[in-house]
This record gives structure tokens, sequence and C-alpha cells, in this order.
């Protein structure tokens, strides 16, 4: 699928094809978001935790692959989509209660 | 740093002893998917705030039939936080290895579609699983 790209890797950066880094990588692996994009898709409701998940897949088979600079942009990617959801969720909390709270005072007054 | 920390366990707190006192079935001031008020269809997390309130008064049957993937995370996600809580604590950088393979996000995809396509099928052995 993707191609061993043998330039800007770092030096020690350099896998044989389809062996993992386990063992003296040279970059630990970056935060790949994947509890958090759980998290969103259990609680925010919002689909945006799936597009996490995705992204957490990407930097961990890119990571596994070599590929640095891709599993950096797709961790990158990964907390976008999650931070994303996780303000959609708080925000349509909020936006509910803020709601409620406006037609609880609105029926008090009426029933006055 | 501990702030947040500190922080984040109030709030998990009130928000325990809120879902454990109103179940989101009997009192509708919980916030309503919007996946679910506009299309009328089950999202991979509708019935998680049900099933919270049923997991809280320890029926897990009853959780499980509001959002059976929340509660098959849960084991999972107890597991992260208590390695989260133990690095803490003991000032070690030990992370559970398991997220990092490749394998693990795929299979999560997979089971977290394959629920979600599942419960929005309208008929018997799939309509168990709908919120």
């Amino acid at each position: 699928m993707e191609d061993q790209k043998p330039q800007d890797q770092a030096p020690f950066g350099q896998q044989p094809f389809g062996q993992s880094p386990f063992g003296g990588a040279p970059t630990p692996q970056p935060k790949n978001w994947l509890v958090e994009s759980i998290l969103v898709t259990l609680f925010c409701c919002l689909p945006f935790g799936i597009a996490g998940i995705v992204n957490a897949a990407n930097v961990n088979s890119k990571y596994a692959m070599g590929d640095y600079a891709g599993a950096q942009a797709a961790s990158a990617a990964a907390g976008k989509w999650t931070k994303i959801g996780f303000f959609c969720g708080i925000g349509v909390g909020i936006l509910y209660i803020l709601f409620f709270v406006v037609l609880g005072m609105g029926g008090a007054l009426m029933n006055r | 740093m501990k702030l947040k920390y500190i922080l984040g366990l109030i709030i998990a707190v009130v928000l325990a002893v809120v879902y454990y006192k109103f179940n989101p079935e009997v009192y509708h001031f919980f916030p309503e998917c919007p996946f679910h008020k506009f299309l009328h269809l089950d999202c991979p997390g509708c019935g998680s705030q049900r099933a919270i309130n049923a997991l809280l008064h320890l029926n897990v049957a009853k959780a499980i039939d509001y959002n059976l993937l929340l509660v098959m995370s849960i084991p999972l996600l107890l597991m992260q936080l208590s390695v989260k809580v133990y690095a803490y604590f003991t000032q070690q950088a030990i992370v559970l290895n398991f997220w990092h393979k490749p394998i693990t996000p795929k299979i999560i995809f997979a089971l977290v579609m394959l629920f979600w396509v599942a419960r929005n099928i309208p008929f018997k052995p799939f309509n168990y699983l709908a919120a």
C-alpha cells in the first residue's frame, strides 16, 4: 500500500521492509488519540469519533512501517477530529441545558 | 497539570451523581443525540446515558440492552485509566502496548461500524442491539 520513502527519515529510521520497529525505535510513536476517539464515539454521540479512530489506525500502521512523517500527520488529523467531536458534544449539551432553563423559566412566568 | 486532574475528578463525580439520581428514561432534561433527533436512527453512542444510569445502579443486563458497545468498552477503558493513574503516581512511563499495535484501531473500527449498522436493522436478532 504505502511505499517506503527513503528521503527525509531519521538516521536510524529505515526499517527493512515488512519488519516492525519494536526495540530501539528512533522516535517515539506520536499520540494516536485512540482512547479519546472511542470516548467521543460513545459519549458525544457524533460520528466524528469514527474519523478519529480511522486516523488512529493510520498513525499505528504508518509508524509500524517506518513512515514517521506520515504518522505525525495522521496524529494531527486524529487529534483534530477528536477535538471537533468533543466540543460539538459539549456544545450540544450546553445548548440543550440552556434551552431547558429558558423553557422552564418561561413556563414558570406563564403559570403565575 | 494537577489542577486539570482535580477539575476532571470533580466533574466526573458530579456527573456520576447526576446520572445515578436521575434516570434519563424518566427525566427529559438530558441532551438528546442530534443524529437520533433528526434522522431517527441510532448512532454507536445512542443509549449511553441510560446505560450509564443502569451501570451505576449495577444493572449490567439493562446497560447491555441500551448500549452493548459501551459495556464492552468499559473493561478496556478502566484498564487504560488504571495504567494512567499508576504511571502518574509512580512517575513511570508505562503505556499499554496494545493501543499501538496496527491491528487494534482496525478491529475497533470494524466493531463500531458493524454495531452501527446492526442496531438499525429493524427485525429480530438485530433489534436487541437498538438503544
